[in-house]
């Protein structure tokens, strides 16, 4: 798809000088492609995109039209055949996004009616198709009472002609996607109606044939004939088969890349937008080892969330809540936490004390322990169990001055408050904190809250 | 961090390595080069399955996603080389290795028969230790997979096997030795923790895995459906 960026900057002001404005021809304008407009049709818009990509007035193109049609029924017939060769555009757009218009061509642009008018205007052509359909159904009556006053309009040959041409119009009118929409409100259902449709129009059109081919004729010969026309089909058929089951399968693989190509371009936007990014960062931060395990981590975290389905939402449940709180720590002081919890249960007061704890003593394990720190939580029915572990020299509890509060007042008090417990233990290789709460019960005593 | 007769001087391990990503390759290649010995290397599901054929390794260093084979990737090796022994009569084990830490990409390869699930993320030092487990016959269980098994058994619910023969539940032992483990403990850790061998450890681990595998729970691999990503 062309966009502005590909052309070659069209030198405005150096054109307004070298060539009087008035002097470009007209035929320079670039000619759009050839499109049936969805907006400001009467039957299928054919004489409007035939005007559009012409440059002639629309008005002089549906009189000749018209004119075309009365000796000979030529009109009639170029009409439907441009209907059934040329693609339908809706807003200038044709169906497969292709533009008809030359994007770099702002007048063009311009003249793309603009969706708020087109709605008023389309309900008057839906008048207009009315009193169009009442034209063709009075013209017909007359027909047939000039027929039966006596006077022969020839009915013999004019029938199965007319029905020829309903069933070709039948059948082709499913080519106009945007239509089959409209006749039936929604998508469902639409492959069968539409087959539905081609058989009908096709019925139609072959029984005109047969009854045009066997005016006056006995049934024996028109057996003969209907033998020898399928013979004719079937000989075709065996003929065409390859070859159309060959363009099938193109254009199924074509549409096949082409959806993979439209996957493709989405990965690759977001790529650019996170993972280059994370990248760069990290080259320009290549004598900072801290910085770019961080930014690692951080991209890693991202990615997975967008490969996968998105993380619950911390507020609400504790899991969550309490793998927000690592995730945190882990982005502020750059070492890794692995965290693996099971269960899961509604956030409330308690659970919120415990993730404030939890995050404490992350906090503690990241800054005195040392990698690898790991979080497990796990809730069930009897409560809530959490731990906190690292591999530092550790610390005894006895050891730390009254003073200090971090430990104490964030994590011990903070559980106790709640009616839980916290418990810290000196492992011979490193520290773990473990944390439990009780389970959720409709009675829970209300603890005092905690808004530290 | 390991019990003296896994320092000790022993043959080294012949590994395998299948990985569609050439420079995570050579990065275990050069990390681990020099402690096992890397006999084959293959790039996507079928000739990961002729590479173990004709190597016969004791472990395969497999990762969970590939090209080829039926679109399974990890799976499909597993079930192409299964029933293959290596020269002195051990059966090839497996080791899987991923980027993902996806619920049901765990649960199939263990399923498949992997002696057990490691990210990509582990220390050198790590995968050695786990390539030598596995090579002995003993599962690895990272927290991660510890953590799955215990929500996948209900165990964190409480449900506890009565006997521990039964496929469909743990018993109390198993899952306190998983409890443990995804709390990152080692296995010697636990066996300390618990006043028990690492040799019990690591037959309570393997009794999960045999449960992990044969179990027929049928919230299993719903459960694992289900929960795309911990």
């Amino acid at each position: 798809m062309p966009t502005p960026y590909e052309r070659p900057a069209p030198a405005p002001e150096g054109r307004a000088t070298a060539i009087p404005s008035a002097a470009v021809p007209a035929a320079a304008r670039p000619r759009r492609v050839f499109a049936r407009p969805a907006e400001g049709k009467v039957i299928a818009g054919v004489s409007a995109g035939l005007a559009e990509h012409l440059g002639w007035s629309v008005r002089w193109i549906r009189v000749a039209f018209v004119l075309l049609c009365i000796p000979t029924g030529a009109g009639l017939v170029a009409y439907v055949f441009l209907w059934a060769l040329s693609p339908q555009s809706r807003g200038g757009v044709i169906g497969d996004g292709t533009t008809t218009i030359d994007p770099a061509d702002p007048q063009a642009a311009a003249r793309v009616p603009d969706p708020a008018t087109t709605q008023a205007a389309s309900e008057e052509r839906d008048a207009t198709r009315v009193l169009l359909i009442g034209g063709v159904m009075v013209f017909l009556g007359l027909v047939v009472a000039a027929q039966s006053a006596g006077f022969n309009a020839r009915l013999g040959i004019l029938v199965p002609l007319l029905v020829v041409a309903v069933g070709a119009v039948i059948a082709w009118s499913q080519l106009d996607d945007a239509q089959r929409g409209r006749w039936l409100g929604n998508d469902s259902g639409t492959k069968r109606f539409s087959a539905a449709r081609l058989v009908f129009g096709g019925i139609l059109a072959l029984a005109g044939l047969v009854i045009m081919a066997t005016r006056g004729r006995s049934i024996s010969a028109m057996w003969d004939i209907g033998a020898a026309v399928i013979a004719v089909l079937a000989g075709i058929a065996l003929i065409a088969a390859p070859w159309m089951l060959r363009l099938w399968s193109d254009l199924r693989r074509e549409q096949a890349e082409l959806a993979r190509a439209t996957e493709r371009a989405d990965i690759a936007a977001h790529l650019h937008d996170s993972v280059l990014q994370t990248l760069a960062l990290i080259q320009r931060k290549a004598q900072d080892p801290t910085a770019v395990v961080q930014l690692a981590r951080a991209q890693e975290r991202e990615l997975r969330s967008w490969l996968y389905a998105a993380p619950t939402d911390p507020d609400v449940t504790l899991a969550a809540a309490v793998a927000e709180a690592a995730h945190e720590v882990e982005e502020l002081h750059g070492i890794p936490i692995d965290v693996v919890s099971t269960g899961d249960r509604p956030l409330e007061d308690g659970g919120q004390a415990l993730v404030r704890a939890v995050r404490e003593a992350l906090v503690n394990a990241v800054r005195h322990g040392a990698a690898p720190v790991s979080l497990y939580l796990e809730v069930g029915p009897s409560g809530v169990e959490a731990f906190v572990r690292d591999h530092g020299p550790g610390f005894d509890l006895d050891d730390v001055p009254e003073d200090r509060l971090g430990v104490r007042g964030s994590i011990l008090g903070r559980m106790e408050r709640h009616g839980g417990q916290a418990r810290v233990r000196r492992l011979e290789n490193g520290t773990e904190v473990s944390f439990a709460l009780p389970p959720i019960t409709a009675d829970a005593p209300e603890e005092s809250h905690d808004h530290a | 961090m390991t019990t003296p007769d896994r320092t000790a001087p022993r043959a080294r391990v012949r590994v395998v390595l299948v990985d569609d990503h050439r420079m995570f390759r050579s990065g275990v290649r050069a990390e681990i080069g020099e402690l096992v010995d890397i006999v084959g290397e293959a790039p996507d599901v079928d000739s990961a399955v002729t590479v173990i054929r004709e190597t016969r390794p004791a472990v395969v260093l497999l990762d969970v996603h590939l090209p080829g084979g039926n679109g399974n990737g990890g799976v499909d090796v597993l079930h192409g080389a299964r029933g293959l022994e290596t020269a002195d009569g051990q059966p090839v084990r497996f080791l899987a290795l991923s980027v993902s830490d996806a619920a049901e990409d765990v649960i199939a390869v263990i399923r498949a028969g992997a002696r057990g699930y490691v990210t990509k993320t582990i220390t050198a030092t790590d995968l050695i230790h786990a390539i030598r487990r596995v090579s002995d016959g003993d599962a690895v269980f990272s927290p991660r997979l510890a953590g799955f098994v215990l929500d996948a058994f209900g165990a964190a619910a409480g449900e506890i096997a009565e006997v521990d023969e039964e496929l469909d539940r743990l018993s109390a032992r198993e899952r306190e030795v998983m409890r443990l483990i995804a709390r990152g403990y080692q296995y010697k850790e636990v066996a300390k923790e618990l006043f028990i061998s690492v040799k019990t450890v690591e037959t309570h681990v393997s009794s999960v895995l045999r449960k992990l595998q044969l179990s027929s729970r049928h919230e299993l691999t719903a459960w694992a459906m289900g929960r795309r990503l911990l």
